[in-house]
């Protein structure tokens, strides 16, 4: 009865996220490109040798990762800050709750533009004001390493907002009498964050992690718009090379075997997640 | 149903109801005939539409041709879809729609380096059949390359374009011909105040980088051979390492390696740069209210070393008629239009693209209107092409991504372009269009 009733679901699952995948998973295995006339012609593994000897995928999977990691610890960090000062009552918090949001409201592609103007070298308005103190204009998007970081806080300023929506509600949901306990048994405020706050948040931190590196892992609107993946290919995510080679380079077979790769790689690290915060709850009783 | 319901005793209306419903079944089938008939009509009646993608600047200046053609053709009509700016853009729009098998245009305005890819993805209608004999004779040479593939005529050029240099007629008497000659008079220029930047071009890690590093490679004696060979060469290295100079000596800024046609232009347009790289339609651009140097601008052709003759690479966009297209006669009665003489001819006078008819560039009125125009057809016998192979946009990926490392000071030039070259062969082995071809 029980599986009757979560047939529908499950077919629905079925369709959606099995079928895809088993259809890459054959695509996988054919050499479909501009040169085959994008007729499929089955070549065992090939796709999946080229993939393990491409320093190119290896390198984006590197870059991919450190965007996440980076972007969505500077998130968890600033989300947490903001929610702890959005729940605390002061004047004129229902209007910085509101505008807070704005960021997140964003549709990505334009706040991207929006970024990508003003980084702009030499008109954007940061380097307007460099220049005007007499510093030198920085080239934001043309240097390796400052075009990695514009996509970190571009994303850190998108998405903050989302973690600290899902932290503040986590906080609402934490009983005030535990505080009021805790400071008739004489626990200090910030023991209380430590003791209280942090602990019974972990729920909510864990749902924020898992759905922004699952989003992080997979960025591509942000960096094709903001940067296109350059300079040197320095910013390109696995997202941006599987569309390169499907969209641009008609390479239908590679392109699946690089999404089943950034496939693995993001189950890999939700498990490795998913194991840490058992870790995690089980140090503590 | 008794005749009493239905008031059979009123006086008009004394018909029996078995009559009732036989007259009114006649004048229900009256009105249906007619009304079929009438729509059947309509129907014949109805202009048959041809669809056609275009790239917004293209349907913007191609929109007053479209509604005269509209005018005076009374069973056909253009319908313009207008696309994104950016010319990848463009593609992938089209693309996506071809994906998806049943593609909603007609005809598809199409850049040069796209022809032979769509042609082997078995998108585009082959011509030949069509036009006509010899339909790209009344063409000036330059423009008649890259549009037969494999013996196929796939596209026709609508407008034709090539890379130009730009320079400031109001701070040198003569432009440089040579690299060495272009950095001493950008040195000479900084030093006395006269302009911030030397040169600007486009250096960005996309398309245009590959058409400014081409222009540079045969400058110093190198090629990309049409097979897709050529960059792991020494004069690849020299091209490279040139332009990555110019960043290191402070005459192109180092910004350029974010630089795109729009920013070069930019710079060029403030009076900041005495030299600039780009395409015939900044000229225009350069005339307009909102430029510092209007008056003050020569076009010339790219630098090249002494002995080499210099290189303007091909650009050019023109019309294919897409395979899955339900009205390919009317398809192609539209691209003889558009791509026509007297299409060409306002597209150079009010929008200043580029001709590709013989006819136009001979005419004196239209020359002494467009002085431009005799440079231009200079520069389209000397066009430099990039490889027309189906593969062509990964090689030019393999290309620029090597570049943007040397510009941006990650690689060696001589390493960068080692990889590039390797990378190209590889990929040209993988695909059986190898060296052995």
């Amino acid at each position: 009865m029980s599986l009757l009733l979560m047939a529908p679901a499950l077919l629905l699952l079925l369709a959606v996220f099995l079928w895809p995948m088993l259809d890459y998973a054959w695509l996988s295995l054919q050499a479909q490109t501009v040169f085959t006339g994008l007729k499929p012609v089955p070549v065992g593994l090939a796709n999946w040798e080229r993939l393990l000897g491409d320093g190119r995928f290896w390198q984006d999977a590197a870059q991919t990762l450190r965007f996440a990691v980076v972007s969505v610890g500077l998130e968890l960090l600033l989300g947490l800050a903001i929610a702890l000062l959005l729940h605390q009552s002061w004047r004129g918090r229902g209007l910085v709750r509101s505008l807070s949001l704005l960021p997140w409201a964003l549709p990505t592609t334009v706040m991207a533009l929006g970024w990508r103007w003003i980084l702009n070298d030499p008109n954007g308005p940061i380097n307007g004001v460099m220049q005007s103190l007499g510093l030198p204009s920085l080239p934001f998007l043309a240097s390796t390493q400052l075009a990695w970081l514009a996509v970190v806080l571009a994303d850190t300023w998108k998405t903050t907002p989302f973690v600290a929506l899902l932290l503040l509600a986590g906080l609402q949901m934490i009983p005030t009498d535990l505080y009021e306990a805790f400071a008739l048994e004489g626990g200090r405020p910030w023991q209380g964050l430590r003791r209280i706050t942090l602990p019974l948040l972990r729920p909510y931190v864990l749902i924020a992690l898992i759905f922004r590196l699952a989003q992080a892992l997979g960025v591509f609107d942000l960096v094709a718009v903001l940067t296109g993946g350059g300079p040197a290919s320095s910013t390109e995510t696995l997202a941006l090379y599987a569309y390169l080679n499907a969209m641009r380079f008609l390479d239908f077979g590679y392109s699946a075997t690089v999404m089943l790769g950034m496939f693995v790689l993001l189950l890999a690290s939700a498990l490795l997640l998913v194991l840490a915060q058992q870790r995690w709850r089980g140090a503590r009783p | 149903m008794q005749s009493a319901a239905l008031g059979g005793s009123e006086p008009g209306c004394d018909l029996r109801p078995a009559a009732r419903q036989a007259w009114f079944a006649v004048g229900l089938g009256l009105g249906l005939a007619l009304a079929l008939l009438w729509g059947g009509l309509a129907w014949a009646g109805r202009p048959t539409t041809v669809r056609l993608l275009m790239p917004a600047p293209f349907a913007d200046a191609t929109a007053e041709l479209v509604e005269s053609f509209n005018r005076e053709h009374r069973g056909l009509r253009i319908a313009v879809t207008r696309g994104p700016f950016e010319t990848e853009s463009v593609s992938d729009l089209a693309i996506s729609s071809l994906l998806l098998g049943d593609s909603p245009y007609d005809l598809l305005l199409m850049d040069v380096t796209w022809t032979a890819k769509y042609a082997a993805a078995g998108w585009l209608l082959p011509l030949d059949d069509w036009l006509g004999p010899e339909p790209l004779a009344p063409l000036v040479a330059g423009a008649r390359a890259g549009n037969i593939i494999d013996g196929n005529l796939w596209r026709v050029p609508m407008v034709a374009d090539m890379g130009l240099m730009y320079w400031r007629t109001d701070l040198m008497a003569a432009p440089p011909r040579t690299p060495t000659e272009l950095v001493a008079i950008s040195e000479r220029l900084q030093r006395q105040g006269k302009v911030r930047w030397g040169y600007v071009w486009q250096g960005r890690q996309y398309e245009g980088l590959s058409c400014v590093f081409l222009e540079m490679l045969r400058g110093f004696g190198g090629n990309w051979e049409s097979s897709g060979e050529g960059l792991g060469t020494p004069a690849a290295t020299k091209a490279a390492s040139w332009l990555r100079q110019l960043i290191v000596k402070g005459i192109s800024p180092a910004a350029v390696a974010n630089f795109a046609e729009p920013e070069a232009l930019q710079s060029f347009e403030a009076g900041e740069a005495a030299f600039m790289r780009n395409w015939p339609y900044a000229w225009q651009e350069l005339q307009g209210p909102s430029s510092r140097v209007a008056g003050k601008v020569g076009v010339t052709m790219m630098v090249a070393e002494v002995g080499e003759p210099p290189a303007a690479t091909q650009g050019s966009w023109g019309l294919s008629v897409l395979a899955g297209s339900r009205h390919p006669a009317e398809a192609v009665q539209v691209l003889q239009a558009l791509t026509g003489e007297a299409s060409q001819r306002l597209l150079v006078q009010r929008w200043g693209y580029s001709p590709t008819l013989t006819a136009l560039f001979d005419d004196p009125a239209l020359v002494a209107e467009r002085p431009l125009l005799p440079i231009l057809q200079n520069a389209l016998e000397s066009v430099a092409l990039r490889p027309l192979n189906p593969g062509y946009a990964q090689l030019s990926d393999i290309l620029q991504r090597q570049l943007s490392s040397v510009i941006t000071g990650e690689l060696e030039p001589a390493l960068a372009m080692e990889r590039a070259g390797r990378g190209s062969q590889l990929l040209l082995e993988a695909s059986g269009r190898g060296s052995e071809q």
